[in-house]
C-alpha cells in the first residue's frame, strides 16, 4: 500500500499487483465464510472483466519492469491461484462453483509460464469435478467449460503436444460419462463443449477412444435428435453398447421412447459438430467418407418415414439407390443402431435439420486428405426435400388426413431452409469440381425459384444464386441470367414494406419523379417484352398471393446484391437483352431508397438482436448494385450516370459514415468512367518511340468542349490511330484527355476530326502521314470523303468565312438527316465504337491515312510559319476551317471540309 | 519460385530453369511434345501430351511429379491428343483431339467426363478465361471457338441448341497456331494467329472481330503484355514483331499497320512465346533449340536456356509456391499427400461401368481456420443471469442446497435456544418452587 503513491496514472504496472489484491479481497469469499450470493456472486462477471481489462494476471516479465515489482506481482498471483484452488475444493457447490469459473479464465488470461509450470494441476483439480461423487449441475457445466478453455489454451503450445494428448486422453472416459448419463441438457452442452475442445485440439487423444466415442455420441446424439418420433437408446443400453462393443444385438439395445423434444438445437447443433470432427482424428480418407453416408442414409431414412403419403414411393427407392449402390453392403448405421420407424404424431424436425446441419459441417471444415463426396446423392436429397411443397399426390389421397398434411406443411419450411442450407454447403465444399453437376443445381434452384415465396427462403436462394456466379464465373451467367433477371425484377418492383405510405398507384414501374426513366422503359418495352410485361403486369404465378405483394425489404436486399454480383460477374456476355431494363431498375430502386433520406446506421438499443440499420443496409445495397451498373461492360454509356452522380455526391456529404464511405468510394470508382485510360504496364513504350516525333508534335485540343457524352469504349478511344509518340506517361495522359475529347465531339457531332500537322516538324520523313477518324452512322457515305491520301505534303488552307458557311450547312444538313438515329438508335453508341475499327481496317491497304479535326484556334499549337500566318484570319472567322489535302491529292478530291454551324458559336 | 519449363518435338526432355537466377533444374526426360501440349496441372505435377507416329490409333499422356526425372504416369486416350492445359486450380485436364473433339477429363479420378466433337479438323490449341468457366479451342480448319463449360455439362440444354459453342470465329483462312486471351473475365479480347499470316483481335463479349494485323510472315506464337498495351507475334522468320493494342500505332512503320516494332536476335522461326509478368521479361523459344530471355522494357536478351538441339515448342512458367526438389521432400513433411502421390492416368473412354463414381467426386474440401475462443467468461455471465433470474432447475438446485445449510443452521440454532429455553424454565420452575417452600416454611 506504500507504494500507492508512487502509482503515476493507470498504466503504471505498480498499479496491477494491487488492483488484484484488494479484488481478492472484495470478491472472493473466504474459506469459512458463507457466501453471500447476492453480492459477491453476482458480481463475478465485473471482477471478470477488471481482470482482462487491466491484465492483472499476465505477469508482464521484461527487463524493463522493477524486479520487485515483478515479484510482488507474482505473489499476487500466486495468492489469486491459493484462493482459487481453495475454493474449488470446497464441498459448497457454490463457493466451488466461482472457483471453477475464475480459473477457466485464469487458463485464459496467466502468463505462459504459469500456466505451463501448472496445468496439469488444474486439469486433475477440475477432472475431479465432472467425475462421479455427482455435483451440481453448475459445477459439472462450469467444469467442462473450464478444461475447454484449458485444452484451447494448451493447444498452443507446439512443445507440450504429448503431454498434451496424454492429459486429455484422461478427459475423455468422464465426458462420455457424462453425456451418457447426465439426463440434464445443459449438462450435455457444457460437455459437448469439452468434447470439441478434445476432437479440435487433441485428435490423437480421442483416436484410442474412437470407435466408441463414435458410438456413444451417436446413441446420445440420436436421443436428442430423437425429437418426436423416434425410438431411442435408454441409458443403460447405450452404457452396455459402449462397453460391449461390436458384439452387441444393436437391434435388441433399442427401446421404443419418445423424447419430448425440448432440446434446443444450439444443443443439438454443438453435438453434431462433434459428430462431424470425430473422423478428423482418425483423419483417413475412408471414416470420413463413413460418417457422411451414415449422415445421408439416416436423414433418408427419417424422410421416408416423414414424407409417407406427399411424395411417391419411387422418390425415397430412388434416394435410397443412390446412397448405397445396388451389390454394395450397407454400412453399420449411425450410433450403431438401425433405424426402424414408428408411426407418430409429429415430424422427426429436429432430427433430420441436425443431420443436416452435420452434412454442411462436413463439407465445410478442413480435413487432412481428400476424400470422396457422395455429392450426386446429396444434391437428389436437397433436390428430393425442395419437391415436397405439401401437396398430394392423387395417388396418396385416400390415405392422407388433413392434420397430416397440416403437419407436414408447418414443417417444411425448415426442411427447405435446411437443404438449401446443404446446396450451400455443397457448392462451398466442391468449388470449381461442381462444375458436372452445376447444370442439375441450376435446374433445382430456378425451378424452386419459381415456386419459392418466403422471404427467408428466398433470401437463401438468391445467396446460392451469387454463389454459383461467383465460382462458376461468365460461363454460368450466360445461362443463369435471364431466371435472376425475372425473379430480381419481380421482387424489386413489388411494393416493399417500407412503402406503405404512398398508394400503389404510385408504386408502378414509373414514378413520377423520374419521367425521362419511364420514358426510356417504355421504349425498351418493344425490345425486351416479356421482361417489360412481366414489370408491368405480374405475373399470375408469383403474384397470386397477396403476401407477396409486400415483398420484405430484406428481400429486396437479396435481390439488390444478386444483381449486383451478375453484372460484375455476367454483364459482358450476352447481355443485350437485359441490360437496359436492369440498369433502369436499378436506377430506380436507388433513387427511391434514398428519396426519403438516409437510413440511421445506429442501431436501436430498443431492438435487443436486430440491428435497426436495416434501412441504411438496403440503401447501401442499392447504391453498390447501382455502382455496379454503372461500371459493368456495356456497348452504350450508362444511361443514367448523371442521376447516379448526383445521389453518390448527396450521399457523400449527407448521409451516415458507412453509406457516405461507398458513395465516396463509387465516385472515386466512376472517375475512370469519365476520364478513360489505359495505361501500358510499363513506360517500356517510350523506348520503341523515342524517334522523330519531338514535343512540338502535339495534338489538337478542339473547340467542342462542352460535350457531354463520356466515351466508355475504351478501344475506341485506344485503338484511334494518331500522331505523335508517347514521350512519358503524362504526356500519354495529356494527349487522351484531348483526344477523348475529340471522340466526344466526333461522337456527338459527327465530324471528322483534321489532325494539324506541321510539316516542319518533321521535314526528313517522307512517309510521314495522317490518319483519318471516320465515325458516322454511314460509314460508306462518309469514307469516300475521308479516304483521302497524301504523299508527302500537307498544306493548311485558312478558308473564308463566307466560303465555308454553305459547306458546313451542306454537312449540317447531311447530318440532320442522321441525326434522328444517333438519338433514337438504342445501338448507337455501339455502331460508333465499332467504326474506328473498321475505318482502321479499310485504311489498312493503303497506310496513307488523312486525319482531319477542327481545331481549337487558340489551343492550336503552331510551330509552321506558314500555319501561323493565317491564325489571325482563322481567329477572326469564329468559324475556323483548315484544310489538309495533299498536292497530288487535290485534284481527285477538292477538299475536304466539315464543321457543324452550332458548335461553331462555341469556339469564340 | 518462377520456372521456366519448355520441352521439344524431338526428344529433348522438359528443361526446367529457375527464371531468376537461370539455374537449371531438374531435366524431366523422354518427352516430345507437341505446340501447346505441356502444361502443369495445378502446380502439382506437369502433363505432357506425346507427339506419335501417324499410324498411331491411340494417344500418349504422361505426368512427371515435380521431384522426379522420369515420368510416372501414362495416359492412352481414345485418339492422338495435341493442346492440353488445366484449369487453374488443376481440377480438369482438357486435351484436343486430332480428329478435332475435345476431352474432359477429371484429374483426381482420371475420369473423362466428357468429350464432344467441337471442329472439322484437329484441334491445335486451347485456352482456358480467366475464371475458368470458358474455353477457346482453335483448329486446323481455321476455326476459333468458344464455349462455356457449364453448356457443355448441361445434357438437357445440350438437346435444346443448335450449337454447342458461345461463337464461333471462322475469319482465319488458315490453320490457327495459337491463341491467347487477356485480362477481364466475359469483358476479355481473345488474340489469335494463323497461318494465313495474320493475327486477328475479338472481343469475347461481343463475339466479333476488333482488329486484324497483317504480318510478313506466318505467326507461330503470341503473348500478350499484362497491360493489353500490345502483343508480340513470334514469326517464322525470326523476328518477335510487337503489335498494338492499346498503344498508338505509328504508321511510320515497315512492317504493316498496328505493329509498331520488332524483336530480332538473327535466330530461327520463334515457335512459342511465354510472358513473365514479374519483371516484364518475353520468353521465347527458337528452332534453333534456344529459349531467350527479352527484358521488354530494353528489348534485350537477358538471359539464355539452351533446351536441346531440337526445335523448342513449349514454354510455360510455373510459379511454384515452394522451391523445387529438397524443398519437397525434406522441409515439408506436413505437405499434404495428394502432392506427393500423382493421380491414376486418364481413362481413354467415358466409363460407365463404375456408375458409383460417377455420383461422387473426390475433393480436397477447403481450408478453415478456427480461431481458439475462450468460453468461460462468457459462462459466468449466462451463469450469472440465471442465478439472478432463480428460475433454472441448476440455479434451484444450489439454492436448495444454500437452504438446506441455512436450515441445519437454524435447527441447531432453535435446539440452541431450546435449551436456553429449558435452562430457563428449569431454573425459574426451581426459583418458584425455592420460593413457595420457603413461604410456606415461614408460613408454616
Amino acid at each position: 500500500m506504500a507504494r500507492f503513491d508512487q502509482l503515476e496514472n493507470m498504466y503504471d504496472l505498480g498499479l496491477k499487483p494491487v488492483m488484484l489484491r484488494s479484488l481478492i479481497r472484495q470478491y472472493l469469499p473466504a474459506e469459512n465464510h458463507p457466501l453471500n450470493l447476492n453480492n459477491s456472486c453476482f458480481e463475478l462477471p465485473s471482477l471478470v472483466s477488471i481482470v482482462q481489462t487491466h491484465r492483472l494476471l499476465s505477469e508482464l516479465d521484461s527487463q524493463s519492469i522493477d524486479p520487485k515489482l515483478i515479484n510482488t506481482w507474482k505473489s499476487a498471483v500466486d495468492d489469486w491461484l491459493s484462493c482459487l484452488l481453495s475454493l474449488l475444493s470446497s464441498d459448497m457447490s457454490d463457493k466451488c462453483w466461482v472457483g471453477i469459473c475464475l480459473l477457466g479464465v485464469t487458463c485464459q488470461e496467466c502468463s505462459n509460464q504459469r500456466f505451463l509450470s501448472s496445468y496439469s494441476i488444474w486439469l486433475n483439480k477440475l477432472l475431479s469435478h465432472i467425475q462421479p461423487p455427482a455435483d451440481s449441475q453448475l459445477v459439472k457445466i462450469a467444469s467442462c467449460t473450464s478444461l475447454a478453455d484449458l485444452l484451447t489454451r494448451l493447444a498452443r503450445f507446439p512443445e507440450v503436444k504429448k503431454d498434451g494428448n496424454l492429459l486429455a486422453g484422461k478427459l475423455v472416459q468422464p465426458v462420455l460419462k457424462l453425456l451418457n448419463e447426465d439426463n440434464v441438457e445443459a449438462v450435455w452442452e457444457g460437455a459437448a463443449n469439452l468434447l470439441y475442445a478434445l476432437i479440435a485440439f487433441f485428435p490423437a487423444s480421442i483416436h484410442h477412444y474412437y470407435d466408441k466415442v463414435q458410438l456413444m455420441v451417436a446413441g446420445t446424439g440420436r436421443s436428442f435428435f430423437g425429437g418426436w418420433g423416434v425410438k431411442v437408446l435408454e441409458k443403460e443400453d447405450i452404457g452396455v453398447m459402449a462397453y460391449f462393443l461390436g458384439c452387441l444385438n444393436v437391434e435388441a439395445a433399442i427401446a421404443s421412447k419418445i423424447l419430448s423434444g425440448k432440446y434446443s438445437t444450439k444443443t443439438l447443433k454443438k453435438l453434431g459438430y462433434c459428430l462431424v470432427l470425430l473422423p478428423k482424428a482418425k483423419g483417413d480418407k475412408d471414416s470420413w467418407s463413413l460418417m457422411m453416408q451414415k449422415f445421408l442414409i439416416s436423414i433418408n431414412d427419417h424422410l421416408n418415414e416423414a414424407f409417407q403419403g406427399v411424395e411417391e414411393e419411387a422418390k425415397s427407392d430412388e434416394a435410397r439407390r443412390l446412397l448405397v449402390p445396388p451389390g454394395k453392403d450397407l454400412p453399420l448405421p449411425l450410433g450403431g443402431a438401425s433405424f426402424k420407424g414408428t408411426s407418430s404424431e409429429r415430424l422427426p424436425t429436429a432430427t433430420i435439420s441436425t443431420l443436416m446441419f452435420c452434412c454442411c459441417k462436413m463439407l465445410t471444415s478442413s480435413y487432412p486428405v481428400q476424400v470422396t463426396v457422395p455429392v450426386r446423392s446429396m444434391l437428389a436429397l436437397v433436390e428430393r426435400l425442395l419437391r415436397v411443397d405439401g401437396s398430394l399426390p392423387h395417388t396418396m389421397l385416400p390415405f392422407m388426413t388433413s392434420v397430416q398434411q397440416e403437419l407436414i406443411c408447418s414443417e417444411l419450411p425448415v426442411l427447405h431452409a435446411y437443404s438449401l442450407e446443404l446446396l450451400i454447403a455443397i457448392i462451398k465444399g466442391m468449388r470449381r469440381q461442381l462444375l458436372p453437376h452445376s447444370a442439375y443445381i441450376v435446374r433445382v434452384v430456378t425451378r424452386y425459384f419459381k415456386r419459392c415465396s418466403l422471404p427467408e427462403l428466398r433470401i437463401k436462394l438468391y445467396s446460392i444464386i451469387r454463389m454459383l456466379l461467383v465460382s462458376m464465373g461468365v460461363g454460368i451467367a450466360i445461362y443463369l441470367a435471364p431466371d435472376v433477371i425475372e425473379n430480381a425484377s419481380n421482387d424489386l418492383n413489388s411494393l416493399g414494406g417500407e412503402d406503405i405510405e404512398t398508394s400503389p398507384a404510385n408504386t408502378g414501374p414509373a414514378t413520377g419523379a423520374l419521367p425521362q426513366l419511364s420514358n426510356r422503359k417504355r421504349k425498351h418495352g418493344a425490345k425486351t417484352g416479356s421482361l417489360e410485361e412481366k414489370q408491368d403486369a405480374p405475373s399470375p404465378k408469383v403474384r397470386e398471393s397477396n403476401t407477396h405483394q409486400m415483398t420484405p425489404i430484406t428481400v429486396k436486399m437479396a435481390a439488390l446484391d444478386t444483381l449486383e454480383v451478375l453484372l460484375t460477374v455476367g454483364a459482358a456476355s450476352k447481355s443485350e437483352s437485359w441490360r437496359s431494363s436492369i440498369d433502369s431498375l436499378l436506377m430506380k430502386t436507388a433513387i427511391n431508397s434514398c428519396k426519403r433520406g438516409w437510413g440511421n446506421l445506429e442501431s436501436n438499443i430498443f431492438l435487443p438482436h436486430e440491428s435497426a440499420s436495416v434501412w441504411a443496409d438496403f440503401q447501401f445495397s442499392s447504391l453498390r448494385a447501382l455502382l455496379a451498373s454503372f461500371l459493368a461492360p456495356a456497348r452504350t454509356r450508362p444511361p443514367y450516370l448523371s442521376q447516379g452522380l448526383e445521389l453518390f455526391r448527396r450521399g457523400k456529404q449527407e448521409a451516415g459514415m458507412k453509406l457516405a464511405q461507398f458513395c465516396a468510394y463509387a465516385l472515386f470508382a466512376l472517375e475512370v468512367l469519365i476520364h478513360p485510360r489505359a495505361l501500358p504496364l510499363d513506360d517500356f513504350y517510350s523506348s520503341c518511340h523515342n524517334s522523330t516525333d519531338g514535343a512540338s508534335n502535339r495534338f489538337l485540343e478542339n473547340i467542342y468542349s462542352g460535350s457531354q457524352k463520356q466515351n466508355t469504349s475504351f478501344l475506341s478511344a485506344m485503338r484511334r490511330t494518331e500522331q505523335g509518340g508517347v514521350e512519358s506517361l503524362d504526356d500519354d495522359l495529356y494527349d487522351r484527355w484531348l483526344q477523348n475529347e475529340n471522340e466526344n465531339q466526333n461522337e456527338n457531332e459527327n465530324i471528322p476530326v483534321e489532325d494539324m500537322k506541321d510539316q516542319t516538324s518533321r521535314p526528313n520523313d517522307p512517309s510521314f502521314t495522317n490518319v483519318l477518324e471516320v465515325r458516322e452512322q454511314e460509314p460508306a457515305a462518309a469514307n469516300a470523303d475521308v479516304h483521302m491520301r497524301t504523299e508527302n505534303e500537307i498544306v493548311v488552307q485558312p478558308w473564308h468565312l463566307e466560303e465555308s458557311v454553305p459547306k458546313s450547312q451542306g454537312v449540317a444538313s447531311a447530318k440532320a438527316v442522321m441525326s434522328p438515329a444517333v438519338g433514337t438508335n438504342p445501338e448507337g453508341s455501339e455502331i460508333e465504337s465499332k467504326t474506328p475499327l473498321s475505318a482502321s481496317d479499310r485504311l489498312n491497304d493503303t497506310n496513307h491515312d488523312m486525319f482531319s479535326c477542327v481545331d481549337k484556334v487558340d489551343g492550336f499549337d503552331h510551330v509552321a510559319g506558314k500555319t501561323s500566318s493565317t491564325l489571325p484570319n482563322a481567329e477572326k472567322g469564329s468559324s475556323s476551317m483548315v484544310h489538309l489535302a495533299s498536292d497530288s491529292s487535290m485534284d481527285s478530291f477538292p477538299g475536304i471540309v466539315d464543321a457543324d454551324p452550332d458548335t461553331d458559336a462555341d469556339s469564340d | 519460385m518462377n520456372v521456366v519449363i519448355a520441352s521439344s518435338s524431338i526428344d529433348g526432355g522438359i528443361g526446367c530453369w529457375d527464371l531468376q537466377t537461370g539455374a537449371e533444374q531438374l531435366r524431366y526426360k523422354t518427352c516430345a511434345s507437341p505446340p501447346h501440349g505441356l502444361t502443369s496441372v495445378g502446380c502439382r505435377f506437369l502433363a505432357c501430351s506425346q507427339l506419335r507416329d501417324p499410324s498411331a490409333t491411340s494417344g500418349h499422356l504422361l505426368y512427371w511429379s515435380w521431384s522426379k526425372p522420369q515420368a510416372q504416369v501414362k495416359s492412352f486416350p481414345a485418339e492422338p491428343i495435341k493442346p492440353l492445359i488445366a484449369n487453374s486450380d488443376g481440377t480438369y485436364i482438357v486435351g484436343g483431339g486430332s480428329s478435332g473433339d475435345i476431352y474432359i477429363w477429371e484429374v483426381a479420378t482420371g475420369r473423362l467426363l466428357k468429350k464432344w466433337h467441337a471442329h472439322y479438323r484437329a484441334i491445335t490449341c486451347l485456352v482456358f478465361s480467366e475464371d475458368d468457366s470458358l474455353l477457346i479451342s482453335g483448329s486446323e480448319d481455321g476455326c476459333v471457338r468458344v464455349w462455356s463449360l457449364f453448356m457443355i455439362f448441361d445434357d438437357v440444354r445440350r438437346q435444346q441448341v443448335s450449337h454447342l459453342y458461345e461463337y464461333s470465329f471462322t475469319e482465319h483462312t488458315l490453320r490457327v497456331t495459337d491463341i491467347v486471351i487477356g485480362y477481364g473475365g466475359g469483358n476479355a479480347i481473345i488474340v489469335s494467329a494463323s497461318e494465313d499470316r495474320t493475327c486477328k483481335v475479338w472481343s469475347l463479349s461481343k463475339g466479333r472481330l476488333l482488329r486484324n494485323v497483317v504480318f510478313p510472315s506466318i505467326i507461330d506464337a503470341i503473348a500478350i503484355d499484362p497491360g493489353e498495351h500490345v502483343f508480340y507475334a513470334g514469326s517464322r522468320d525470326g523476328k518477335i514483331y510487337i503489335a498494338a493494342l492499346n498503344a498508338e500505332s505509328s504508321p511510320s512503320n515497315n512492317y504493316g499497320l498496328h505493329i509498331i516494332g520488332s524483336l530480332t536476335d538473327q535466330s530461327k522461326p520463334v515457335t512459342c512465346l511465354a510472358y513473365s509478368a514479374e519483371g516484364n521479361l518475353l520468353l521465347s523459344g527458337s528452332e534453333d533449340g534456344m529459349i531467350r530471355v527479352w527484358d521488354v522494357k530494353t528489348q534485350n536478351i537477358t538471359r539464355m536456356f539452351r533446351h536441346s538441339k531440337g526445335p523448342v515448342n513449349n514454354i510455360v512458367i510455373v510459379r511454384l509456391p515452394y522451391p523445387l526438389g529438397r524443398a519437397e521432400s525434406k522441409s515439408q513433411p506436413s505437405s499434404r499427400k495428394h502432392e506427393l502421390s500423382l493421380p491414376p492416368p486418364l481413362e481413354k473412354y467415358a466409363n460407365s461401368s463404375d456408375e458409383d463414381m460417377d455420383n461422387k467426386a473426390i475433393v480436397m474440401l477447403p481450408d478453415t481456420i478456427d480461431l481458439p475462443s475462450y468460453l468461460s467468461s462468457q459462462l459466468i455471465n449466462d451463469h450469472i443471469k440465471q442465478l439472478q433470474q432463480q428460475g433454472s432447475s441448476a440455479v434451484a438446485e444450489m439454492e436448495a442446497k444454500r437452504l438446506k445449510a441455512d436450515c441445519q443452521r437454524s435447527k441447531e440454532m432453535f435446539q440452541q435456544l431450546r435449551k436456553v429455553y429449558d435452562n430457563l424454565q428449569e431454573f425459574c420452575v426451581n426459583e418458584l418452587l425455592d420460593e413457595q417452600t420457603m413461604e410456606g416454611s415461614k408460613g408454616n
